[in-house]
């Protein structure tokens, strides 16, 4: 019933949940980010959008109900929201080219060779959006499936089975291209 | 079997960005917070603004609207200072009124109608319009390009009666399920006067569509006199509210934490069906305001069949004087919509 968010808004009075922010965000920042680089975000859009739903969670931190989900769950709910907002004004995801490959260099990825960096990005990339979607909350942002689960309406094991499946389908690509 | 292939995407996010993000954090925790209000829907075209003024919701009726003094002993005041966002349940009410509970007849016994109200007319000009309300026309100096005022329109004053039938009320309360409300048995037949105040309304179409136009796509701003409400001393605002509430879908705890929250006398609660959009509180001029972006219903089977319309914002603000509403079609959030109030002289 909306009278339940409706307080949540509306009454200025209710005192946030005792929430040390700091720590969120020292804690949540690379999860956020990650998720929104496994989506197949370039790392520029990413950190907008990460940008983004710190942003919105920060206004409206004074809502964060600790009853009703961890404050990693709350935080990924807003991100999915920035990136559906962010894919309806672009209409599509940016695919990774060349040059911003190039772009994306980090010691991660200079560590493990950019070329396998690429084609596993590419992999993922290539996955139907459900199966990307779960696969950037589970790996990109270490939610577990219960929380994936209430993210996604999906029931927990079928959350499970998904990502056996797809993890599987990947892993067969992965191995079939050859490491080096 | 192993999935560590996949944590090797992995990246940190890069110190100046975490940086610089965290010091932007900072800034919005010093500046305090924007306050995003409840998903909600508005019925397209409909007159938001003098539905707030009017009988919204069955629930609210009492505790919504401008009310005058019918008898001398109506001595509290009270004055809009700020609207606040109040979703409501249609649903909720449908099966209330499928498990026999009459709302209509429940309320409607209990209102006389002392002048009633008119269709709108149109009017020369804001300003003939203003004198007729008895307020001072303000209009916008920024108006969105390509867009012109291209009517002008009075809805005159109405009155009404309300009488207080405490043996109703319960039976509102019993049907709503709130037995947590205790209807003060010295409100029984205490009457109070509700005056909808004159509403001046300006539309704003695209140059060369003053009489036609897609409906979702022009602006309309409305204007009237702060309504005033002068109450029977001792009369609880809150209770009444309460049950309202609880008629509205909340649950008793809802209610309660709500009805303590808000002030009573100075806050015009806006019903707003249960669908998808959203509220946020904005400031117009230094005053809070309440900025709702609702994705309109189609009403009409052509309508149906046609383009989905597009989201309309409606904002709702009041000065010492007066109270306004401004709808448009929502750009950016409502930007356009709020440039233009802001602009409001």
């Amino acid at each position: 019933m909306g009278g339940v968010r409706l307080l949540e808004w509306l009454v200025p009075s209710v005192p946030a949940e005792a929430v040390d922010w700091d720590a969120v965000y020292r804690e949540e920042l690379a999860r956020v980010f990650n998720y929104f680089r496994y989506r197949g975000f370039e790392r520029a859009t990413a950190e907008d959008l990460t940008s983004a739903t710190f942003e919105k969670a920060w206004r409206a931190r004074d809502r964060y109900r600790k009853d009703r989900a961890a404050v990693s769950t709350w935080l990924l709910a807003i991100a999915r929201n920035v990136a559906v907002d962010h894919l309806r004004r672009r209409r599509r995801e940016v695919p990774l080219d060349d040059a911003q490959a190039r772009d994306d260099a980090t010691p991660e990825t200079l560590a493990l060779g950019e070329s396998q960096v690429r084609r596993l990005r590419g992999l993922v990339a290539a996955l139907p959006d459900r199966e990307r979607e779960l696969l950037a909350l589970k790996y990109g942002a270490g939610a577990t499936n219960r929380a994936i689960a209430t993210l996604t309406g999906l029931s927990e094991s079928n959350v499970g089975t998904i990502l056996h499946r797809t993890v599987g389908a990947l892993r067969g690509r992965w191995d079939e291209g050859g490491r080096t | 079997m192993s999935d560590d292939f996949l944590s090797r995407l992995h990246e940190e996010p890069r110190p100046e960005f975490a940086g610089r993000l965290d010091e932007r954090l900072r800034q919005i925790g010093a500046r305090g917070h924007d306050r995003r209000l409840v998903p909600a829907s508005l019925r397209r075209g409909a007159p938001a603004f003098a539905g707030a003024l009017l009988v919204g919701a069955l629930g609210f009726a009492f505790t919504l609207e401008p009310v005058r003094a019918a008898a001398r002993e109506f001595l509290d005041l009270f004055r809009v200072k700020r609207f606040a966002a109040v979703p409501v349940d249609p649903q909720r009410l449908a099966r209330l009124a499928q498990s026999g509970l009459d709302l209509k007849t429940l309320v409607g016994e209990q209102v006389q109608v002392v002048v009633a109200p008119q269709p709108p007319v149109e009017v020369a000009s804001p300003e003939a319009a203003a004198v007729d309300a008895g307020i001072t026309a303000r209009l916008p100096a920024v108006v969105p390009p390509g867009f012109e005022m291209a009517e002008t329109k009075l809805s005159r004053a109405a009155e009404f009666r309300v009488r207080i039938d405490t043996a109703k009320l319960g039976a509102l309360a019993e049907a709503a399920g709130a037995d947590e409300i205790e209807i003060p048995a010295f409100w029984n037949g205490a009457t109070i006067d509700v005056d909808v105040p004159a509403v001046v309304a300006v539309r704003y179409a695209r140059a060369g569509e003053a009489g036609g136009g897609r409906r979702d796509d022009g602006y309309l701003l409305l204007q009237a006199a702060v309504p005033q409400v002068e109450l029977p001393s001792g009369f609880d605002l809150a209770t009444l509210g309460r049950l309202g509430l609880r008629l509205a879908g909340m649950s008793a705890e809802e209610a309660l934490s709500f009805s303590r929250a808000i002030d009573w006398r100075t806050t015009l609660l806006v019903p707003v069906p249960v669908q998808g959009g959203t509220f946020r509180e904005v400031e117009v001029g230094g005053r809070k305001g309440l900025m709702v972006i609702a994705q309109p219903t189609k009403v009409t089977l052509a309508e149906a069949a046609g383009p989905r319309p597009r989201p309309r914002a409606i904002l709702l603000w009041s000065t010492d004087d007066e109270v306004f509403a401004l709808q448009g079609p929502a750009t950016n959030a409502g930007a356009n919509v709020l440039e233009m109030a802001e602009s409001v002289r």
